[in-house]
């Protein structure tokens, strides 16, 4: 037994490294991190995350690299898992510095993006979390771009929305008892009240290993909103809740303002799950370029199923390199890569048309900390996701 | 009220039967198998694997995933937890194992299985809705009657056949057992088993109705501690009750503390805590563990 | 198994050297300056561990330390920010609202043994999160963020610890006080165990009833070694706010307090420096493995297997059964 689990444990080793060796080809390289949680109940967000820069690097390799200034590099994504834990998020952090990296994607929930602030603004990283609090954006933090559209972006265009089309009067709000999904739902309610919107029920939480919605959602349905609000849902949790939710019979609305997967809600929820309104990225068919259609086709090739989340988070390494190409100096130097971000503008592959790629951010944290990425509000109809109005952040 | 009745009813079939496994390997072998939960995933992913993907009738992917489970069971005791407890100066030593396993569970169901959330077809469709009183879904009633009968036929099991005997007499004196001429070794190695296929049991039906995620492991396994302590530790009863108060406490707290949102957990765990510091060996438990 | 004194102290002094010497010249030899962080945590998170492993010496399994680490965290947080008190001075403070939290919880719960008191600890990680996303002045699910880095600390105009904020590498500086910290937390730790309130300790884990029969004051012996066991909790997790300048109510929790568990029993629960051996290997072992990529927590997971199975009682177990063996 020990022996032959001796040989597994070396047989892994060697192929591990045997993949590294094999990945450094003729250009020199250049390494873009990434932190964030790929292993446990969130590992959904991390692994889409890391297996989308991992297609774009793959795709971008086998163009023959990426001209920064006089040099062409190949790309290497550097992935550490944080198992969703602020003390590994800065572990971390510290080995990014450690392989001479300064530019990562991640993490992914608030706690691990605050606790990683330190290291990065004392070894010069700048990181892209996908997590929200305004303080990290905000001067004098200064590392730190926020890599989507924040819930409270998004959030009160979609109320605004379904007021104006839908006839909506009424919300309730409902949310996983965990610092992200609180904090989002805070958000929310602040908007639906400045919108003018009357909050049936605000209070209900969840916990996080919740399985069974019904109990949870009983009260709240009670309550009879014309919209109910999933704050910060995650993937996993989504199908269930809307699935209770019809089945305690419910007819309003049903949106959250993050990313989910359609083949997820088909599987949980089936019909149930039709016109539950998310925030979306850019694969739904009405925007998408033939570069994001490709995309999609690669990263299938690759890891044998596409997960719709990564369409929010396919533009974080687009804007790294973008950015870098603008200014070559930046490649070493984060405070020419800060310079940069104030003019940068370059245009936006993955989108029909002429959406440009840029940073924005000056309303929400008075500068420029945020990618500037279509606000894409997508709705679920028969295990695909349409495109219900495509808005800005500024 | 009737809702918060029958949503406590159908709570604690689940729970009781998610408990079952777990007090069972407790009883044989002071073992806290961490691992209860991710065992009860795999059984979800295999049930959703056969059923879900491949199409083929859900009794045959329940069947199935008793029986991967059963054998990891089986495995896991004869050549991890057998040989350590033999030879640990503290028992408890065998938690670090069983956290070990649980982890490399993880891992290998990330690796076989993914990481999104996964669903299956329906069993039956349409819900159950009298005046707005009490909406329950078929399919939960289906697997709630499944669940209380599989939990009958375990009861049955260990009071009426000789294997069961024997696990119970094991339960209650491992030397005496020995002494007596039961084969201690080979009656521990199935009761784990048994435990084992529990969780795959209930990980293959409740896949039909809450899903399968890998990360879904340590908070059941957690829950089921917390019905395990209820009831009292190693008390097949005990875990049942526990299951069932613990789903009751679940309805009726969310029922009404519901308008103070963050705290409902909050209160339902100082109940817990307040319960055991009064009655520390749980309702039925041996004092003293 | 009994070492003379002399080795005893060849070995202390070993180890000092190697902790305060060795590594910081071995790392900025190497330039791998990412170790100070993951060696700063083993140091931390080996004083919250410690702690654990005192109550196992009295035969309780706390799977509650990390309630009291976010205890301590949370207050170094709150005096810092809100009261602007300087950071050195509130972790004693942390300590001590540590221990006294586990004093009034430990009153009622202390009576429980075995897999029951390690359930209710288990809750009580549980309620002390809930707790800290439900409290105002926790600042709930927001979490205290832009904690500022440690001021000066000076006692009669001499500078004991400079202040954080102006050193070119804080990373060094907390690397060294949290390995001052460790290295006081064990060597109480030994004197602790090889004193009479020790032996009182191995005879309650034996025989709690017996213990009492002969004149111990069992009761008031528990609550006086969980609040030892929990001030440590409470001083790491101070420290460790204050190195993420962050404090959630996700900074530790259920699975923090397994760990500290786990490394006890990795460590092996005979030996006072088990838990910071278990912690060294179980922590820093994740990190080297961070090259396996997707491969990494299956490998890691194996090892923690196979260490196990060959060595249930725990990796400082080796030492004895070879000597048994060469004895044979």
């Amino acid at each position: 037994m020990f022996v032959r689990l001796l040989k597994l444990t070396l047989s892994l080793t060697l192929i591990t490294l045997g993949f590294v060796s094999l990945s450094s080809a003729q250009n020199p390289v250049l390494k873009i991190g990434f932190v964030g949680v790929t292993s446990g109940p969130a590992a959904a967000w991390g692994i889409s995350n890391q297996r989308s820069m991992e297609t774009r690097a793959a795709w971008l390799n086998e163009l023959g690299g990426v001209t920064i200034g006089d040099t062409t590099y190949d790309i290497e994504i550097v992935s550490f898992d944080d198992q969703k834990d602020p003390k590994r998020a800065i572990a971390g952090m510290e080995k990014m510095a450690q392989e001479g990296i300064h530019y990562v994607v991640g993490p992914n929930v608030d706690d691990g993006a605050a606790a990683v602030r330190p290291v990065a603004e004392a070894q010069g990283i700048m990181y892209f979390p996908y997590a929200f609090p305004k303080a990290l954006y905000t001067a004098p933090a200064s590392n730190a771009v926020l890599g989507m559209i924040a819930s409270y972006q998004s959030g009160p265009p979609i109320y605004k929305y379904l007021m104006d089309n839908e006839g909506v009067s009424s919300v309730a709000f409902i949310a996983a008892n965990e610092s992200d999904p609180l904090s989002q739902r805070d958000n929310g309610v602040e908007a639906a009240n400045a919108l003018g919107l009357d909050i049936v029920s605000e209070n209900v939480t969840y916990q996080v290993d919740t399985t069974d919605f019904v109990p949870v959602l009983t009260p709240v349905i009670r309550t009879n909103p014309d919209l109910l609000v999933l704050s910060g849902v995650s993937p996993a949790n989504a199908p269930q809740l809307i699935r209770s939710a019809r089945e305690l019979g419910f007819e309003g609305i049903i949106s959250t303002e993050t990313a989910h997967d359609a083949r997820v809600l088909q599987e949980g929820a089936g019909d149930l799950a039709n016109g539950f309104i998310s925030v979306g990225g850019a694969s739904t068919p009405e925007i998408a370029s033939d570069a994001m259609k490709e995309f999609v086709q690669r990263y299938t090739e690759m890891f044998g199923e596409y997960n719709d989340e990564s369409n929010t988070k396919v533009y974080a390494l687009e804007y790294i390199l973008e950015t870098l190409k603008a200014n070559p100096a930046a490649i070493d130097d984060v405070n020419e890569f800060q310079k940069t971000m104030d003019t940068f503008e370059a245009p936006n592959p993955f989108m029909k048309g002429d959406a440009k790629l840029s940073y924005v951010g000056m309303t929400s944290f008075g500068q420029k900390r945020q990618v500037s990425v279509p606000m894409v509000i997508n709705v679920y109809q028969d295990g695909q996701f349409e495109t219900l109005f495509v808005g800005t952040v500024d | 009220m009737e809702q918060i009745l029958v949503n406590g009813v159908y709570l604690g079939a689940q729970y009781a039967m998610i408990a079952l496994g777990l007090t069972l390997i407790f009883s044989l072998m002071n073992v806290l198998n961490f691992a209860h939960g991710q065992m009860y995933v795999i059984g979800g992913f295999v049930t959703y694997t056969i059923y879900g993907q491949l199409g083929i009738p859900f009794v045959v992917a329940l069947f199935a995933s008793c029986f991967t489970l059963a054998i990891i069971g089986a495995l896991v005791e004869r050549y991890l937890f057998g040989p350590v407890l033999k030879r640990s100066a503290r028992e408890e030593s065998s938690m670090l194992l069983a956290a070990g396993i649980a982890l490399l569970l993880d891992a290998v169901i990330l690796l076989l299985f993914g990481e999104k959330q996964r669903g299956v077809p329906k069993i039956v469709d349409g819900v159950f809705n009298w005046d707005f009183r009490i909406i329950i879904p078929y399919d939960r009633i289906v697997i709630c009657c499944l669940a209380i009968f599989c939990i009958v036929a375990f009861i049955a099991f260990m009071q009426y056949t000789k294997t069961g005997r024997a696990l119970r007499a094991l339960a209650q004196d491992r030397v005496a057992c020995q002494l007596m001429g039961v084969n201690v070794d080979r009656y521990s190695t199935i009761g784990f088993a048994l435990g084992a296929l529990l969780a795959g049991l209930v990980g293959g039906l409740l896949v039909t109705i809450t899903g399968v995620n890998l990360g879904m492991g340590t908070p059941t396994s957690i829950k089921a501690f917390m019905m395990v302590m209820i009831g009292g530790a190693g008390v097949i009863s005990g875990a049942i009750a526990g299951g069932i108060i613990l789903g009751f406490l679940e309805a009726f707290g969310l029922a009404y503390l519901s308008q103070y949102g963050d705290i409902t957990y909050l209160l339902i765990f100082i109940t817990l805590m307040v319960f055991l510091a009064i009655r520390p060996q749980g309702l039925m438990g041996k004092p003293w563990g | 198994m009994n070492l003379t004194l002399k080795s005893k102290l060849l070995i202390a002094g070993g180890f000092l050297v190697f902790v305060f010497l060795f590594i910081p010249f071995f790392i900025s030899f190497s330039g791998r300056s990412d170790f100070y962080f993951t060696l700063t945590s083993v140091a931390l998170l080996s004083i919250a561990s410690a702690g654990v492993w005192l109550t196992f010496y009295i035969g309780r399994i706390n799977i509650g330390q990390g309630a009291f680490s976010l205890i301590g965290a949370y207050v170094s947080a709150i005096l810092v920010m809100k009261a602007g008190m300087n950071f050195w001075l509130t972790l004693p403070l942390a300590g001590l609202f540590t221990a006294f939290v586990s004093v009034l919880i430990g009153l009622p719960i202390l009576r429980l043994k075995g897999v029951y008191f390690a359930m209710i600890t288990l809750v009580l990680t549980q309620v002390v999160t809930l707790t800290a996303l439900a409290l105002p002045i926790t600042n709930g699910a927001r979490g205290i963020v832009s904690i500022p880095l440690p001021r000066e600390l000076s006692v009669f105009g001499v500078t004991l610890i400079p202040d954080l904020g102006t050193m070119d590498n804080p990373k060094l500086a907390f690397y060294l006080i949290s390995c001052v910290l460790m290295v006081l937390t064990y060597w109480v730790l030994y004197r602790l165990v090889n004193s009479r309130l020790g032996q009182i300790c191995r005879s309650m884990q034996q025989n709690e009833e017996l213990a009492s029969s002969i004149g111990i004051n069992i009761a008031y012996v528990r609550i006086i070694v969980f609040a030892i066991s929990s001030f440590f909790g409470g001083i790491g997790g101070s420290m460790f706010g204050a190195i993420a300048q962050s404090v959630y109510p996700s900074t530790f929790q259920v699975k923090d307090s397994i760990d500290f568990m786990l490394n006890c029993f990795l460590g092996g629960l005979g030996y006072v420096f088990g838990p910071l051996l278990g912690t060294f290997v179980l922590y820093f072992g994740w990190d080297l493995l961070f090259i396996l990529d997707k491969f990494q927590l299956l490998v890691y997971a194996s090892i923690v297997i196979i260490l196990m199975r060959f060595l249930p009682n725990g990796l400082l177990s080796i030492r004895f059964s070879n000597l048994r063996r060469k004895s044979d």
